[in-house]
């Protein structure tokens, strides 16, 4: 019984019912934390690893992305008489490694990750998903 | 003079001038009782639809106010800042496989929900709603809530048993102890308002609590037993099973207490239950300490609507504290709670009704 006698006031209670109630009322800055999602989004950290793109002009096919991926992610395939990286992100784990290994600067991580799929086989990001043009300036 | 809600309706359909007419038309028949079953049907069916639109009502705003507390969104897309979500999932419960487990007692674990639910809405029938809005002006109104509420842990208890699991059982052995230390400090000090007005009926108590002291504050009788309120608004807490007493629940422990094994319509039953029986706890307090369907009386607008109005809006300040304690607390534990309710709540309810006696015996007030 030492916690009733201890806490008879119910100060702590009230003071959470204080709380509550000014958010209830919305007293101070209280906004809401979370989004709608489907309909509005969070803005991701500029560093966020997502999906991979890959520079079409700097890739030279070499294949060291495919040595460093620690789960056998990316094979290097053909594509229009060059040979570009292939990813099965059904198998990536979004370490970034290959970014970090490719001797071009070729590849890089974007902020999508809206990544979900029906079939593992559309979880193959080949070239043609996975390309994307730098703009040159002159 | 109306008393109930069947004599309302006879002298609605009198004023239209319709009344005399439907009842020659079933007296030429020499079947007048059919007239009665028929307006004791309406009856019954204006009161289901207001009892389900209510749940509807009190199941988005609880989520609403949770999310708000949360500082959340809570339901959003289905209506108007996500209004018509009960209705959504209703759809949902009603579509969904009906399973029983092989190993339950089919026909208890069948017949719990219903139950259940029957016994809620029965407690509705000696609720006064406003002057005259009610089903039926009992002479044992309060004696008679006190019983029927003490029909749902035994429900409980076969819902849990029935089910055959352990945490079915786990939550209902802690929803029966949970209810029967909870009914007793309830019903002594639900007694100690009786000794004040010297009736059970419901429509006498709301009656005794008319008028005003010193010309402001009302006769109610929570100002003249702010401890019995407390006690009570505990007590009907602890019996609804709401947090900071959901035992029967539990989620964190047991799944989802007595409950765990029901899908589909059974689960909706037992949540139409739920909210059913928040909404008649809260009118109960309402009647008893908070002056009932009294107020200040406004012209024009007949008195059955004024004091609707005025029974709605108090019954919805009891259920509002009743969610913003939910918002708030967490749960006891259970010895805790058996603790309150039998070393404190019981003496200080045995206390009350003493000085109630002592002050009516006195004749002070």
């Amino acid at each position: 019984m030492a916690w009733i006698s201890r806490n008879w006031t119910m100060i702590g209670i009230i003071k959470g019912l204080i709380v509550t109630m000014k958010h209830i009322l919305q007293v101070g800055n209280r906004k809401t934390v979370t989004v709608q999602y489907p309909y509005e989004r969070m803005k991701v950290a500029p560093r966020f690893r997502g999906k991979h793109a890959v520079d079409e002009d700097a890739c030279i096919g070499c294949g060291i992305c495919e040595v460093n991926c620690p789960n056998s992610t990316i094979q290097i395939v053909k594509y229009d008489t060059r040979w570009f990286p292939e990813f099965n992100l059904g198998m990536c784990l979004f370490c970034g490694l290959c970014v970090d290994a490719c001797p071009m600067n070729a590849l890089k991580m974007t902020g999508d990750y809206e990544l979900a799929d029906y079939t593992r086989e559309s979880l193959v990001y080949g070239p043609e998903r996975i390309l994307f043009k730098k703009e040159v300036s002159k | 003079m109306i008393t109930n809600a069947y004599e309302l309706i006879v002298a609605i359909l009198s004023a239209i001038g319709v009344y005399d007419m439907i009842l020659g038309y079933f007296q030429d028949m020499g079947m007048e009782f059919i007239l009665k079953v028929i307006i004791v049907l309406v009856e019954i069916a204006v009161l289901l639809v207001f009892v389900l639109l209510t749940v509807m009502f009190l199941s988005w705003l609880e989520r609403k106010m949770f999310a708000v507390v949360q500082a959340r969104y809570g339901p959003m897309v289905t209506g108007p800042r996500g209004l018509f979500q009960p209705i959504a999932d209703g759809i949902k419960l009603l579509s969904k496989e009906d399973i029983i487990p092989a190993t339950a007692d089919r026909w208890i674990f069948t017949l719990a929900p219903y139950i259940v639910f029957v016994s809620v809405l029965l407690v509705y029938i000696p609720l006064p709603f406003g002057e005259s809005l009610i089903v039926s002006d009992l002479r044992v109104g309060l004696l008679y809530i006190i019983a029927i509420s003490a029909v749902t842990p035994v429900s409980i208890l076969l819902a849990g048993w029935a089910s055959n699991n352990k945490y079915s059982l786990m939550g209902a052995i802690r929803a029966v102890a949970q209810d029967i230390s909870y009914t007793i400090p309830l019903a002594i000090t639900a007694i100690a308002v009786v000794v004040f007005v010297g009736s059970l009926s419901t429509v006498d108590i709301v009656n005794a609590q008319q008028g005003y002291w010193f010309g402001i504050i009302p006769k109610w009788f929570i100002f003249l037993q702010p401890l019995g309120f407390i006690l009570f608004l505990i007590a009907c807490i602890a019996e609804m099973g709401r947090i900071p007493f959901d035992f029967q629940e539990s989620e964190q422990e047991l799944v989802a207490g007595f409950f765990t094994e029901y899908s589909g319509m059974k689960f909706a039953m037992f949540f139409l239950a739920e909210y059913a029986h928040l909404f008649a706890v809260s009118g109960i307090i309402v009647t008893i300490f908070l002056g009932g369907w009294t107020g200040p009386a406004i012209p024009i607008i007949p008195i059955q609507i004024t004091s609707l109005i005025y029974f709605i809006i108090k019954t919805y300040a009891v259920i509002f504290f009743a969610m913003w304690l939910r918002d708030t607390v967490p749960r006891v534990r259970i010895d805790q709670l058996l603790h309150i309710g039998w070393k404190i709540m019981i003496p200080l309810a045995l206390l009350n009704l003493l000085v109630a006696a002592f002050v009516v015996t006195a004749g002070v007030i």
